[in-house]
Formats: C-alpha cells, sequence, structure tokens
C-alpha cells in the first residue's frame, strides 16, 4: 500500500525503520521490523546507512513486503550511476515495493569505506525526477518503459538546517521532480518545528516529522556536535544524564512520545527512527496516544 | 635522469627546480646513478612535446641520452610527453597527481574546476558545485553542512551556501528555483583528445565528438567554450 493512499484517508501516519546489518541474513531486519509492525503503517529500510556497507535496502524491503510488512525502499544516489538507480527501480518495482524515498546518501568518506570512488550522477532531485518519468513510461534516455512501475516517492528534509532558505528551495524543487512526502531529519525543537513547518505547509505536500529515541546522554551529546540541523536540548540531556541505565529505554520512550504529542498536531505523520531499539517503537506510538494504525 | 616541470609542478614546489636537484640528491644518497636534471625553463610546462624535445634531445642531450630512466616531477601528462619526446624510454612517476587548480598565493593551490565537460557555471555564478560540493550535487545543498561548512570537511565552506551567496550577491537567486538535469558526463570520459585546425577545434572522446570555434568564422550553433588539456 502506498503512502500516499494513507495520508489520503487524512490519517496520522506512522512510520518505522530498521537497518540491515553487515551480513548475508536479514533476520535481525526482519525481527527488528516484527516488533513495530503492528503500530506503524510501513517500515523504511536503510541504504547502507551512515555510507557503511550492509545488506542492500532492495532485498530487505523484498522480504518485509513478503512478510506482510509494508516497506519504504530507501535508495541513495552514493553508489549508483543513472543506470543502475533506474535498474534497482525497476527491480524493486517487479519485487512489489511502493514506497521509495530517494535520497543523496551520506558521503563515502564518513563511513566505513572511505576509499571509494564516489558516484553522485544523480543528485536526489533528479533522482526523484528519473523515478517519476519511470512510471510515465520513459527512461533518462527517452526510452519507453513498459510496463512502467508504479511508485510513492519521498523525500528528506533538515528543518534545523542553519540555512532554512535553501532547504525550502531544495524541498520545493523535490515537490516538482515528484516527491509525495517527505520524512525529516531528527527533530527536537518543537519550536524550530512549528517555525519550519509555517513556511512548508504552504507546499501542501505531507510532511513526516523526524524522531530519534536517545539512548543516552552521551549520544545526544553526540548528535549535538556532529549532526546537522540537530539540536537536543539541555533539560533533555539532563533528563537523560539523571537517568540509572536500566530505566533509559522507559525514559527515550517517554520523551519521545512527548515530542511526537507536542508535534503532532503540526506536520502529517511521524517517522521514528529507533536505530536498533526496534521494541521501542510501539510503546512510543501508544504513549503518543497515535492509536492502532494497522 | 630527473625531469621537472616549470609550470604547475614548480607552483606545486614538487616539481621545480629546487625540487628537481633536492631529488638528484635524494637518489645519489641512496646509491642511485643520475645522469643529470632538467627543468623547462622560463616557467614551460613539461605537457608541451616540443619544447620538451628541444629540452631533452638538445639542451640536455648527453644527460638524456646516458640515462637509463626517467624520474619525472610533473603531471601524468608530462610524464607522457617524456616518453614521446624520448622515444618511449622507461619512465618513473616521481608526483602523485591530484588536482589543476588555482594559484592563490605562492603557498596555496585550490580547485575550482574539475575539467569534466558540460559546464554548469553560467548558471552558478561561476562557482563549480561539481568541484565545491562534495557530493557534486547540481540542485543545492544536501543538509548536511553545518554552521555553513561541509559535513566532509568542517573546514571547509559548504560549496552550496557559496554558490547561493554569490548568486545574492549578483542579484540571480531566480537561478537556484531552477531544476538542474542530470550532468552529461560523456565529455569527461577518458581518453579524450582535442584536434586543432585554425580556429577549429575538435573534441572527442568515443563516439562524441564536439566542435568548439574560437574565430569570427564560427557557426553560431556551434560557439561553445571548449576546455583543452
Amino acid at each position: 500500500m502506498k503512502l500516499t493512499a494513507r495520508f489520503a484517508e487524512g490519517r496520522f501516519v506512522v512510520t518505522g525503520e530498521v537497518g540491515p546489518a553487515k551480513g548475508a541474513d536479514a533476520s535481525d531486519a526482519l525481527d527488528g521490523a516484527a516488533l513495530m509492525a503492528r503500530s506503524v503503517d510501513a517500515v523504511n529500510v536503510t541504504d547502507s546507512q551512515s555510507a557503511v556497507m550492509r545488506l542492500g535496502s532492495i532485498a530487505v524491503a523484498h522480504l518485509l513486503k513478503q512478510k506482510g510488512i509494508e516497506p519504504v525502499f530507501q535508495l541513495t544516489c552514493r553508489d549508483r550511476n543513472r543506470i543502475a538507480l533506474q535498474s534497482d527501480l525497476l527491480s524493486a518495482a517487479a519485487l512489489g515495493i511502493e514506497n521509495v524515498l530517494c535520497i543523496t546518501g551520506d558521503h563515502m568518506v564518513l563511513g566505513d569505506h572511505p576509499e571509494a570512488k564516489k558516484v553522485f550522477d544523480l543528485d536526489s532531485v533528479q533522482l526523484l525526477a528519473t523515478a517519476r518519468g519511470l512510471t510515465e513510461g520513459q527512461d533518462l534516455a527517452g526510452h519507453e518503459v513498459d510496463p512502467p512501475p508504479s511508485f510513492c516517492l519521498g523525500a528528506v528534509v533538515n528543518p534545523g538546517s542553519d540555512d532554512l532558505e535553501m532547504q525550502l528551495i531544495k524541498m520545493r524543487k523535490k515537490i516538482d521532480a515528484g516527491a509525495e512526502f517527505f520524512q525529516t531529519q531528527a527533530v527536537f525543537d518543537p519550536d524550530a518545528f512549528s517555525r519550519f513547518m509555517e513556511k512548508a505547509a504552504r507546499y501542501s505536500v505531507p510532511v513526516m516529522v523526524g524522531i530519534v529515541p536517545l539512548k543516552s546522554a552521551g549520544m545526544a551529546d553526540y548528535m549535538n556536535a556532529n549532526i546537522a540541523g540537530v539540536t537536543v536540548p539541555g533539560s533533555i540531556i539532563d533528563r537523560l544524564r539523571e537517568t540509572p541505565k536500566e530505566d533509559r529505554k522507559k525514559v527515550s520512550i517517554e520523551i519521545a512520545a512527548d515530542l511526537v504529542r507536542r508535534m503532532k498536531g503540526l506536520c502529517q505523520g511521524v517517522h521514528l527512527m529507533p536505530l536498533g531499539w526496534d521494541d521501542i517503537v510501539a510503546p512510543i506510538v501508544e504513549a503518543a496516544e497515535l492509536g492502532s494504525t494497522g | 635522469m630527473v625531469v621537472g616541470c616549470g609550470n604547475c609542478a614548480a607552483k606545486a614546489k614538487s616539481g621545480g627546480e629546487p625540487e628537481a636537484e633536492a631529488m638528484v640528491e635524494r637518489l645519489r644518497a641512496k646509491g642511485v646513478t643520475v645522469t643529470g636534471w632538467a627543468v623547462p625553463p622560463n616557467g614551460g610546462s613539461l605537457c608541451k612535446l616540443s619544447a620538451t624535445q628541444k629540452l631533452l634531445n638538445e639542451d640536455h642531450r648527453e644527460e638524456s641520452e646516458a640515462a637509463d630512466s626517467f624520474l619525472v616531477l610533473a603531471c601524468g601528462q608530462g610524464i607522457h610527453t617524456v616518453i614521446d619526446a624520448t622515444d618511449a624510454r622507461a619512465v618513473h612517476p616521481g608526483c602523485d597527481t591530484i588536482f589543476g587548480g588555482e594559484t592563490v598565493a605562492d603557498d596555496f593551490i585550490t580547485e575550482y574546476c574539475s575539467l569534466c565537460g558540460e559546464c554548469v557555471l553560467e548558471n552558478t555564478g561561476g562557482l563549480c558545485p561539481i568541484t565545491l560540493c562534495a557530493k557534486s550535487l547540481l540542485n543545492g545543498p544536501c543538509g548536511g553542512a553545518k554552521d555553513g561548512k561541509c559535513e566532509v570537511d568542517p573546514e571547509r565552506d559548504c560549496g552550496w551556501r557559496l554558490i547561493f551567496e554569490r548568486l545574492r550577491e549578483l542579484g540571480r537567486e531566480d537561478l537556484m528555483l531552477k531544476y538542474q538535469p542530470p550532468k552529461n558526463w560523456l565529455r569527461s570520459g577518458s581518453p579524450r583528445s582535442l584536434n586543432m585546425v585554425g580556429t577549429r577545434a575538435d573534441f572527442s572522446f568515443a563516439n562524441a565528438t564536439v566542435t568548439a570555434w574560437s574565430g569570427a568564422e564560427g557557426p553560431e550553433e556551434g560557439a561553445r567554450g571548449g576546455q583543452g588539456g
């Protein structure tokens, strides 16, 4: 089921996320997705996230589909040229995958194969336009694609970016190129998100606020220092620091649910990125009173 | 024999006269017999074959003929020029060629052009996103910049921040909104060559041939800028 159909129903859409492991077995990702399946509309599958080589997102997305869990196939421009990107899009469609998140991808210098040759043949805007072209029966070279695939295309935006004007310009370009929904970078500041949505709302494209449950104060400090556009407030960090280790998941759920409650009125959905804490997605959804989505 | 280059490698302080002389000393200290050294005079480039032929076959003929091989302190173009100038004798690369850049100061060279063809600078205020953006994005920044600095190198400005500021200064923010289609990389394929006859230049790679005109007699539609070697 396409996420666009969920949005069309006027529902507050919830997505989770799993990151495949570095190994020839998808069990961990599938088990993680199963833990959140009943609480979400779909589960994103990351594409060698953080530029660390892992099991492919297309395979895990397909296996999720087989298990009856709706996947959002993440596709990055980092490692594939336009031939491979288009071929993988057709492969995804042939495997029944309908939701595709089109992203540039983290630079390989930040990952575990920094010596890799960079590709970035297309950027995320061009990838969206290319995917839309395929759905209209035409590849990038202008040749017929028969039968064409059918996708719901998603994109990302960073509401906390220190250059919001450029982010909004690019968001608009992504919409013009074919983006039908947005998932955001992690947000911890509802006021900043509100200011972003005041500007983004005019585009009338569903926005799902990104939530990363914090595992520790150290993780929050790391994100503040290293992740662009992410600012974890001191009050949250203090709370985590004062929490004994055995209670951290419980507090993490409370913090995430509180953020969702405060922002759900501003946007059309939430994207939960548990970064391995796959068992806390369902409790966050419950605590945020989003109800069962099924 | 040690051969340097009076242009780029000299500017990069890796293949000028002082570096060539120092290399001779290093080789001799390691027990290598060095017949001599040569660097094109007056800032000359090693990659100009006619000049390098004169350098090695006339000005430094004795040292050149006595050498078993040439250690070349220049880029790969210069190294191949030595092969051509010496009837295909053995060469060793003495420099690690990385990029061509602007010599901003005597001690600072930085890259503004990737020599990739299908130039987009007209749309970006003269600042190249292929070169200045670590991901070579054509439609704006990735969202990973922190405090205006690139996520790949915190010492380096986000290329798209620079482009946007420049377009703003030029009153051309409208160009930011324009969709840039996927780049045609055909002209960045290698090996490439340029044949010049009068004011006409034919570029070729594989089946792609492009003609550029530098004179007034060129046809209007063919008047595109070429980027030589």
